[in-house]
């Protein structure tokens, strides 16, 4: 009976991989948490970074532009908007001017979201906190 | 059909199908927006086009691997369905909420809607694929209950085959995978990192456990292979999927804030994903080569090689092409990240739904096979979707490349917009392939109503 | 093996010893081996004092111990397959359980070493050659883990009289998958220890 390839081995082997691999990624997924305080800065998350991303993800920003590289690929990177332009009063400004019917032309549009001006302080706070990630040196230019 | 209630099945194949319809409208929604930004707006801005649009794949998705499910256990557990009334029930209630939800979208702004489903309280919305409000996603997840439930029973009354068992594992981890969803932290990166853990393991994971017992159970069925050696292929395959796949998330924690050993661990593993895809397509062919039957068929046999072939291609080489992290440093976020994403979805997923519509559905219908006229207009529609899709893929990673070189590899860096606008000829180029690939799916439905002469049902 | 055979005829003259299957698995272990080992070399090449520099904070003599550990349990499972083939199943046994100790004992070494590491305060994150070191090493030692629980199932079996002069293919299949094991670490230990 040598040399047969049967079901049951492939069968184990299945679950052995699986299992031997899952319990790596819990391994190194441990390891990651010891990490990440020192890469993301968490003592600078203030109640105002926190209602920013409320902000945010409330207006389904992520379905247009990207977010250290993750979202939607309409409009700009915002990962390091803020050090882009320099700074939030630009940042304030540009979401503010937005007109409700759009821009004459056929240029992509942004819509008006309303945002109140604690709202807008909330959103650059979290753009802020988010540009200090250590995201190993991405994006390669100030571009995004 | 050999057991009444797998007819079930019937009202989640066209659910799906007719949510397919809708993917597609908004995708050329979307397509036009990349070139004529104004299109709709303000009534339909682009992020709820897109929302629509990822939203409907997966709900479509979904309803057919609960169709499929449903048809494929009772006549691989050789026993009727547990309980066909839940079934039934369970099916309105997702094709309500799933309604409901895309109405909200649709309707009103979406902080608006964020506010009347109470996010404010447990905040999960806003983020990429998981938009959906709160109620739906606990929707969600009694409806994939009440499903494993009924097969789960089903499988424990009957006879239990490889194929059933993948097949519940792959759902059971499909349900316990999305529970990450609830978990919406309020630091960004660890909020990123158990995203993945619903995104990246159900596409590069459990779901393909799903795909490939579709995959052997219609192999088994057009080819009267032997089962022992289909269900050794399953298990290799997705033994292969998973130790590949589940330290592959690392291409997903290359610059999200996550250490940097990722880079290496990503790199390593992921370079080794295209194997299984390979293993599949290797699988199909070689399974439909050894045949032992003619089975009258052809299209649902054509279904099965396309999945082979096009999963490779849109999962394993698209993926390749920009997931060792040198490279991704500079893809990244681009148009090519969307070249992998659509033939990937289309490639893997949509074509093996097709692939168990297209041999369940005339069997639900009590006959083997469609008529030929009907096969050959459902065999056009499948060159016409894939070759449209190929050409989607092609244009975007032209567009990709360029992209990458005006906006982040050029000594001199062109700012987003600017660069965007010196790729418009491609997004123009992927939308007319988009309307192809629409054209071959109105013929596809269009197949499901052609008479003709027809066998019954063994 | 009672289960059924699938494509492939038994015993054909130049076929590798054991189940297929095992080679099948220890050609995909191979390879992923493979790649992590070139993109260790591809990284030291970008770097290669902070490499040279990290490397002499190794312990040299217990990765040498642990070679020479590792090439004695190979050689003990060499006997345990030629024992079998004798038809001897204690004498098997015996050397399977040899075997087996001296993977626990390079496991203990191990564990030392680990521990004098992370003491030192050396995690995956610490720089790109301990990332290396403690990736390969860790998941080298779950593969010792691995090998010593297949050897013990084989043990197992040959204790209950498993396996006969003619049909022992369990045996060898175990015994494959420990000299992989094996060569592992015999390319592992100078590659990340001595090479400089």
């Amino acid at each position: 009976m040598s040399q047969a390839f049967t079901k049951s081995m492939a069968r184990n082997i299945f679950f052995g991989g699986s299992a031997f691999f899952f319990l790596l990624l819990v391994a190194l997924t441990f390891d990651t948490m010891q990490v990440l305080p020192k890469r993301d800065h968490r003592e600078n998350i203030t109640p105002a970074v926190e209602r920013g991303k409320m902000v945010w993800e409330k207006n389904n920003c992520i379905g247009c532009h990207t977010l250290l590289g993750e979202g939607a690929y309409y409009a700009p990177e915002l990962g390091n908007v803020y050090a882009r332009r320099g700074g939030g009063e630009f940042i304030k400004a540009w979401i503010k001017s937005r007109p409700a019917e759009g821009t004459p032309g056929n240029r992509r549009q942004m819509p008006q979201f309303n945002l109140t001006d604690q709202e807008l302080d909330d959103m650059v706070a979290f753009l802020k906190w988010t540009g200090e990630i250590n995201t190993a040196k991405w994006p390669p230019n100030i571009e995004g | 059909m050999q057991y009444q209630s797998q007819a079930v099945a019937k009202p989640y194949f066209i659910a799906a199908i007719g949510l397919f319809v809708g993917q597609i409208l908004f995708g050329l929604i979307m397509g036009l927006q990349y070139v004529m930004g104004d299109f709709l707006f303000p009534a339909i801005p682009f992020n709820v086009a897109r929302m629509v649009h990822t939203n409907l794949l997966i709900v479509w998705l979904l309803f057919g691997f609960m169709g499929a499910a449903y048809y494929m256990i009772p006549e691989e557990s050789e026993t009727e369905l547990f309980s066909p009334k839940l079934a039934l029930l369970t099916f309105w209630v997702f094709l309500v909420a799933g309604a409901l939800t895309i109405v909200g979208y649709l309707t009103v702004p979406y902080a608006t809607l964020a506010k009347f489903t109470f996010n404010d309280l447990w905040p999960t919305m806003g983020r990429e694929f998981l938009e959906q409000p709160l109620v739906t996603k606990v929707g969600i997840v009694l409806v994939a209950l009440s499903m494993l439930f009924n097969l789960t029973m089903t499988v424990l009354k009957g006879r239990k085959t490889s194929i059933s068992i993948v097949l519940l594992m792959g759902l059971w981890g499909l349900a316990v995978f999305f529970l990450f969803s609830f978990y919406n932290p309020s630091n960004l990166v660890l909020d990123k990192y158990f995203w993945w853990w619903t995104v990246h393991l159900w596409v590069e994971g459990v779901w393909e456990l799903i795909l490939g017992s579709l995959l052997a159970f219609v192999l088994i069925k057009v080819t009267g292979v032997d089962r022992e050696i289909i269900e050794k292929w399953l298990y290799m395959i997705i033994a292969m999927v998973l130790i590949t796949g589940i330290i592959g998330m690392g291409h997903h924690y290359y610059w999200i804030g996550t250490p940097e050993y990722w880079q290496w661990f990503g790199s390593v593993f992921s370079a080794l994903e295209p194997i299984p895809f390979f293993m599949m397509t290797v699988f199909a062919f070689n399974m439909v080569n050894r045949r032992r039957r003619e089975h009258p068929n052809k299209a649902a046999v054509l279904w099965a090689l396309g999945t082979g072939v096009m999963a490779f291609l849109g999962a394993g080489v698209w993926g390749f092409l920009h997931t060792l992290a040198p490279v991704n440093f500079y893809t990244h976020g681009t148009q090519i990240t969307a070249a992998h994403g659509h033939m990937a979805f289309y490639g893997a997923y949509a074509m093996v739904v097709m692939t168990i519509i297209s041999y369940a559905m005339p069997m639900l219908r009590g006959r083997a096979a469609n008529s030929e006229k009907s096969q050959v207009l459902e065999m056009w529609s499948f060159w016409l979707m894939t070759v449209a899709m190929v050409f989607i893929t092609l244009f975007l990673t032209a567009a990709g490349i360029l992209q990458v070189w005006l906006q982040r590899v050029s000594t001199e860096p062109l700012g987003f917009m600017a660069a965007q606008d010196q790729v418009t000829l491609f997004y123009w180029l992927r939308e007319i392939s988009g309307v192809i690939f629409l054209i071959g799916l109105v013929l596809y439905i269009i197949s499901f109503f052609v008479k003709g002469e027809t066998k019954e049902a063994a | 093996m009672s289960t059924q055979i699938l494509t492939l005829d038994s015993h054909k003259a130049g076929t590798p010893p054991g189940d297929l299957a095992i080679w099948f698995f220890i050609f995909a272990e191979l390879l992923a081996f493979g790649i992590f080992f070139l993109a260790y070399a591809f990284a030291r090449a970008n770097n290669v004092e902070l490499f040279n520099e990290s490397q002499q904070h190794l312990n040299r003599e217990s990765g040498a111990i642990n070679t020479v550990v590792l090439i004695t349990s190979s050689y003990f499972v060499v006997r345990a397959v030629a024992a079998i083939r004798e038809g001897l199943s204690r004498q098997c046994v015996y050397w399977l359980g040899a075997a087996i100790g001296l993977g626990g004992v390079f496991l203990v070494i191990k564990l030392f070493e680990f521990h004098a590491k992370f003491s030192a305060g050396i995690s995956l994150s610490t720089n790109t050659f301990y990332m290396f070191y403690l990736s390969l090493t860790i998941f080298h030692f779950m593969h010792v883990i691995l090998g010593m629980v297949i050897l013990a199932a084989v043990m197992l079996k040959a204790h209950q009289g498993g396996y006969t002069a003619e049909h022992h293919t369990g045996v060898e299949t175990g015994a494959s998958y420990w000299h992989m094991v094996d060569l592992l670490w015999i390319i592992l230990f100078p590659l990340v220890y001595v090479i400089r």
